[in-house]
């Protein structure tokens, strides 16, 4: 089937204009409209409605959608474009051992990304007071571009002006002494920072700075997204956040938590900064995601409250999947507001069979391909 | 002799591990009552397991091959994973092959087994008689010379073998699987048969499990060997039902077979999922439980390729020994070549993982 262009770019701008508050748009006929025009282009898609006994086109909601799983990423391409129109390709994470299997989640425009990345980090990340200095621990999307969590990086240092100094090099890691030396930079300025990092890299480079990091100006904040899966080392948030706070010398409300993934096009942040108050742990989604705790044996969407797997409906997911179905254990209040508590119960009972998490190392709820 | 003195200690491990299997006697009563509240299996699938799946005797050659695998250390500590629920028995045989002194450290949340063996080789005359020490323990202390034969996640393997000191001798047991390879010649119904034997015994909670089938033919032939295995399963659930799942493998169960709906073709019932995916590059792994990904293969050659990113993960395949497609796919190395059926049941002649 010959892709349309046409009803990609008229799907891209209403979604857009959803994401700059627009709401001429209801969002469940959208991300019907989307599931649809995807079903037709995408066939694990197609299939899976076919399959499910799904017509979108009669559905009223949203929750009607199937959501396709991760994994369907590692397996297959999983895009309404054809590859010679891929502008961007990110990829999970994963082992050298599961190189080949990386999820791939392929973009043909990255103008619904970004307008998606920003809305969101704007409020509840970037807002004022201005911010001068970013010390990124994450990779740098000039040496990594498949990395979505750089590239998302690189787009607010570029929007925000920022003075950048990249610290983390896939090979040798984080350089702390880079680290050190741009927090005393933006000590010695009096010109506000923030730290862009994962868990397990803010936690290497806290133990290692100590005390030995001066504070940065007030005002500055530290983003932190990840978890410790398959690393040789687990922090608590809790304690990670005190010692980020106290490291670098910033309130505990400015140490701010990132949830997203390379299968989605936008991100949900702790309301920690933007309310100045707010549970670690607790990621406030923009308008145009919708998450739901879906029933472990049955993937169907269960009411606010009750505790499930986070499936997720993304209407900036515009050539791929809107809807998408994770394992990340979570519960959705009635306002919408998602407490992550990481795996499902049971998880850490595998025994020595091998599940997909030990080869590919990217389970981490929450952690985008880097 | 040192040598006859550790093939005296096994000796006495599968002693013990006789009566464990044994329903009348008091100690393999204990076993199963312990296994059914912690293993995750049905008290059938546990029955199955102690029966038909544990170590309880050795012929000369295989001790042979177990005593020079172990070598010959002071001391031997071993730690457990939650693994499958009779792996200790193979576990604490090839410590004691190695070492007169045993410490071990079960898996808090899933002990198995373990303790089982420890307290009463501890009571073992013969196991005494041939300097055999065995103590349960909760942290690993080892000194130069010791041992260390560790069981679980790759990370988890890495962690312990970075925290000891110089001169421990470190033997890692990781993740894996199992797969099969239906033959061109194979009779369908047959290797389903003995494929569902492979996957009901322990739910495919182990490293032989066999979770991918690649089944040589056409895409009608694959197709026709998931519908069948899935029969099979199913005949054998009557006699052998599933353990419940946790939360985490339901819903892996789950987005299993709607990735099978998106990309294959599922066939199943409530306590299991075949899942078939036509001619797909690299078939989907399926998540530890009763659940299996078949992959139509051209012939070995294209078998080869959809299985190379797992192929670090391999520890067994099963299939037709006279079958030269076959041959040449165990030719992978480092993996145990087997009948399907009888992939459950490797010799005593070392870990189960040859890795």
């Amino acid at each position: 089937m010959s892709f349309d262009v046409a009803a990609s770019d008229a799907l891209h701008a209403r979604v857009r204009a959803f994401i700059a508050g627009d709401r001429a748009d209801d969002f469940d006929a959208l991300a019907l409209e989307l599931a649809a025009y995807q079903a037709r282009a995408i066939p694990a898609l197609g299939k899976l409605c076919a399959t499910a006994g799904v017509d979108l086109g009669a559905a009223s909601s949203a929750d009607a959608i199937p959501a396709l799983p991760t994994d369907a990423f590692r397996y297959a391409r999983i895009a309404a474009h054809p590859a010679e129109l891929d502008l961007r390709v990110f990829r999970t994470s994963g082992t050298s051992r599961g190189a080949e299997l990386r999820g791939a989640h392929p973009l043909r425009t990255l103008r619904t990304y970004e307008a998606a990345a920003l809305a969101w980090a704007e409020p509840m990340l970037l807002a004022a007071p201005p911010l001068a200095h970013a010390i990124v621990l994450v990779p740098d999307p000039a040496g990594v571009p498949d990395s979505s969590l750089g590239f998302m990086v690189g787009l607010f240092v570029d929007r925000l002006g920022l003075r950048a100094t990249f610290t983390f090099d896939p090979e040798r890691g984080v350089d702390v002494e880079a680290v050190a030396g741009a927090a005393e930079r933006a000590a010695r300025e009096g010109r506000r920072a923030i730290v862009f990092s994962t868990a397990f890299a803010l936690a290497a480079v806290c133990d290692a700075l100590g005390d030995g990091c001066p504070s940065l100006p007030a005002g500055s904040r530290v983003m932190v997204t990840g978890g410790f899966k398959g690393r040789s080392r687990e922090v608590p948030a809790g304690a990670l956040y005190d010692q980020a706070a106290r490291v670098f010398g910033v309130p505990a409300s400015h140490v701010v938590g990132e949830y997203g993934m390379t299968e989605l096009s936008s991100q949900l942040y702790e309301p920690r900064f933007a309310t100045g108050s707010g549970a670690i742990g607790v990621y406030r989604p923009p308008p145009w995601l919708r998450v739901s705790a879906a029933d472990p044996a049955t993937l169907a969407p269960l009411p606010p409250g009750r505790e499930g797997v986070a499936r997720f409906v993304d209407l900036a997911n515009v050539d791929s999947v809107v809807a998408v179905q994770t394992l990340d254990w979570v519960a959705v209040d009635s306002t919408g507001d998602v407490t992550l508590f990481g795996r499902a119960p049971g998880a850490e009972l595998r025994g020595c069979s091998l599940v997909i998490e030990d080869l590919f190392g990217d389970g981490d709820a929450g952690l985008e391909g880097g | 002799m040192p040598g006859s003195k550790a093939a005296e200690r096994v000796r006495a491990v599968l002693e013990v591990a006789a009566r464990i299997v044994d329903a009348r006697d008091p100690l393999g009563q204990e076993a199963r009552r312990s296994l059914e509240a912690t293993s995750g299996l049905s008290p059938e699938g546990v029955e199955l397991a102690l029966t038909d799946h544990t170590e309880t005797a050795i012929d000369g050659a295989d001790m042979e091959r177990l005593l020079t695998w172990a070598g010959d250390a002071p001391r031997c500590h071993v730690v457990l994973s939650s693994n499958v629920c009779t792996a200790a028995v193979r576990a604490v045989a090839l410590a004691v092959a190695s070492a007169p002194d045993v410490r071990i450290r079960p898996s808090r949340r899933d002990p198995g087994l373990a303790p089982l063996l420890a307290r009463e080789l501890a009571s073992h005359p013969s196991f005494h008689e041939n300097d055999g020490t065995i103590m349960q323990v909760n942290a690993i202390e080892a000194r130069p010379g010791d041992v260390v034969h560790a069981y679980g996640a790759d990370a988890t393997l890495g962690d312990i073998e970075r925290a000891l000191a110089g001169g421990v001798l470190f033997r890692g047991h990781g993740t894996g699987f199992g797969l099969v390879f239906v033959s061109p010649r194979a009779d369908l119904d047959d290797a389903a048969g003995a494929m569902a034997d492979d996957v009901v015994a322990f739910d495919q909670r182990g490293c032989l499990s066999p979770r991918i089938a690649l089944v040589a033919g056409d895409p009608g032939r694959g197709r026709a060997f998931a519908s069948r295995l899935s029969s099979a399963l199913t005949a054998r659930a009557a006699r052998v039902p599933r353990g419940p799942l946790d939360a985490a493998t339901a819903a892996a169960d789950a987005s299993f077979g709607r990735l099978a709906d998106a990309m294959g073709e599922a066939f199943g019932e409530r306590d299991h999922l075949v899942a078939f995916f036509g001619d797909l590059a690299v078939p989907p792994l399926p998540p530890a439980t009763r659940a299996v990904s078949v992959l139509s293969v051209a012939d070995a050659a294209s078998g080869q390729r959809a299985i190379a990113p797992y192929r670090a993960f391999l520890t067994t395949i099963g299939g037709d020994l006279d079958d030269d497609a076959a041959r040449s796919l165990a030719a992978l190395g480092g993996v145990r070549f087997t009948r399907i059926g009888q992939m459950q049941r490797p010799p005593l002649d070392g870990p189960v993982d040859p890795r």
